[in-house]
């Protein structure tokens, strides 16, 4: 397990995205090198009403070494995280979690973002391509409800990955929800594959239950809402398939499929 | 001269007023992974009862304003796997230990405790007789004098160390429950436990968590615990270890005025799981600056109008 320590970081570069998503860097972060694809971190909003800390997936370590997150504004952390300013100043808790296991090379490896969850699946593509997986074996399936919530699409493009967008609505590549052209894949190809998702939790549960049904090994990321992040609340529990209970934040949150009861 | 952080309680020593809070640290092995628990006056445990519990179904936590509410409801590995599993870590560890003891039945605190009694690690017991959580017993133990009284003197029967009454602020007069404890011969107190509480959204309709009362903690109850204290202080002559929604070093100089020897970090962890060390070397340089000796030139110190 990794230490994490708790730093003061700045805001480095802001990027409004699209509409209520956003690219936040900041810098310095001195566990940068220790940082891998399903780590996440906990930022402290500088606020009195937001009490608790907010975690987010780690989307890249940038070439000059800062860190990189990206989210939508979901509820009033998010909304206030928003407004940060280039240079103000946030407190960063982490790395926190279990990371990916990185796939084996004769693997092709089906990745299943939907909205909000693509960005620890980017940076799986990333240091996966980085460490010398063909970007062709690589089936990056994105889903959202509509073209807005299809974000960084040049930027995965630029990735050689093979990219397949759907949206619920057909505004942006096929029409429907993500997990069909996955098992259309599954079904048509006969090679060793290796499943990777993160999303939002009908999506995940269709995920699990491709892996289950096609008999295809995989981790899921989860999301939970999370007081510590370090294992100590006891807050962020999810029911295991085999009784008890699993903590999102130490014992995840990349689980095994199969794992969770989602 | 370096100031004297030491304080001691019922005969036991600690190196500094600092402790974590039951049910805010599990058993020590995370939190020892972020620092070195040898930093700490001492470990609390998160609350140990006969047969393991898992506790409420998610969500069992909520933020609020300045805190949050839980119904974690009592989720912990039970006496057997706690003395297999958890003891082992924990006698390694270089700090006093403090286990938490709950129970549903008085006898199942007299078992738990009974069971305690041979692990020499385990330097106290703070019995947990406050907890807002659970169905039977807990909260209703601490919230009788003459039920306190009773848990009291039969778990003393059976532990022969110092045991620590846990308070909880849900009661008309926690003097009187505090007086109950020292009666049935607690050997000191830790005030407060969390205040029950309730969160609703707005937009759904719906409580927060499933338990849908919950104990609220963080620097939301801080005036409350620092008035409990204070009065326990003025009424009893145990000491007292102070807790509620510390989340700086100044949080703790105002219990120790208000008549706490020692603290306890709870909430405050989840925020930062670093705050024990940063208040620790923060207490230093205050009592240098005041010009005092020891943690004892500030205990009761408070001036009131």
């Amino acid at each position: 397990m990794i230490k994490p320590t708790c730093e003061d970081t700045f805001l480095l570069k802001k990027r409004n995205l699209k509409n209520d998503y956003f690219s936040f860097t900041f810098r310095p972060y001195a566990q940068i090198k220790k940082c891998k694809p399903g780590h996440f971190i906990q930022l402290q909003i500088p606020k009195m009403d937001i009490f608790f800390r907010r975690p987010f997936s780690i989307a890249s370590v940038t070439p000059d070494g800062d860190i990189e997150i990206i989210f939508k504004i979901f509820g009033k952390g998010t909304a206030l995280l928003s407004k940060l300013k280039k240079g103000d100043k946030v407190n960063l808790l982490g790395p926190l979690g279990v990371p990916f296991n990185f796939p084996k090379k004769n693997e092709q490896t089906i990745i299943i973002a939907g909205g909000v969850g693509f960005p620890p699946l980017m940076y799986l593509a990333v240091e996966m391509i980085a460490k010398g997986y063909d970007p062709k074996s690589i089936q990056f399936f994105y889903g959202g409800r509509t073209t807005d919530d299809i974000i960084e699409k040049t930027r995965l493009k630029k990735l050689g990955v093979n990219f397949y967008p759907v949206t619920e609505d057909g505004s942006f590549g096929t029409k429907g929800l993500v997990t069909k052209p996955v098992e259309e894949f599954i079904k048509s190809n006969d090679a060793k594959m290796r499943i990777f998702s993160c999303g939002p939790t009908g999506m995940l549960k269709a995920a699990d239950a491709l892996g289950l049904k096609y008999n295809i090994p995989g981790q899921l990321s989860l999301e939970a809402p999370m007081p510590c992040g370090v294992g100590i609340c006891l807050g962020c529990v999810k029911e295991k398939t085999d009784g008890g209970h699993a903590r999102v934040c130490c014992d995840g949150p990349v689980f095994e499929i199969g794992e969770i009861v989602l | 001269m370096k100031p004297e952080l030491k304080v001691k309680i019922a005969g036991v020593e600690f190196a500094n007023p600092i402790m974590t809070a039951s049910g805010c640290c599990g058993y020590g092995e995370e939190l020892a992974n972020i620092f070195p628990l040898s930093k700490l006056g001492a470990l609390v445990t998160k609350s140990i009862t006969l047969n393991p519990r898992l506790g409420h179904p998610p969500p069992r936590t909520a933020e609020t304003t300045s805190g949050m509410l839980n119904a974690i409801g009592l989720a912990n590995v039970g006496i057997d796997s706690f003395i297999t599993d958890k003891i082992p870590f924990l006698k390694k560890q270089s700090t006093k230990i403090i286990v938490n003891v709950a129970g549903s039945k008085l006898d199942e605190y007299i078992e738990v405790c009974s069971r305690l009694n041979d692990i020499e690690t385990i330097d106290m017991i703070e019995l947990n007789i406050s907890c807002p959580n659970v169905d039977e017993g807990g909260m209703e133990f601490g919230a009788d004098p003459a039920m306190t009284e009773k848990s009291l003197k039969a778990v003393k029967k059976v532990f022969n160390r110092p045991i620590i009454a846990k308070l909880s602020p849900n009661v008309t007069s926690i003097v009187q429950i505090a007086k109950a404890a020292e009666q049935g011969g607690a050997d000191a107190f830790s005030v407060i436990n969390t205040l029950l509480g309730m969160a609703v959204d707005a937009e759904t309709w719906h409580t927060k968590i499933t338990n849908n009362k919950g104990g609220l903690s963080g620097p939301a109850i801080k005036p409350v615990a620092l008035q409990m204290v204070n009065a326990v202080y003025s009424n009893c002559s145990l000491p007292i270890i102070g807790i509620g929604g510390i989340r700086s070093t100044e949080d703790v100089i105002e219990f120790l005025l208000c008549g706490a020897t020692a603290v306890q970090i709870g909430t405050g962890l989840f925020i930062d799981p670093t705050l024990p060390v940063k208040i620790e070397k923060e207490l230093s340089q205050y009592l240098k600056r005041k010009k005092c000796n020891s943690i004892y030139d500030l205990i009761g110190k408070v001036r009131k109008y």
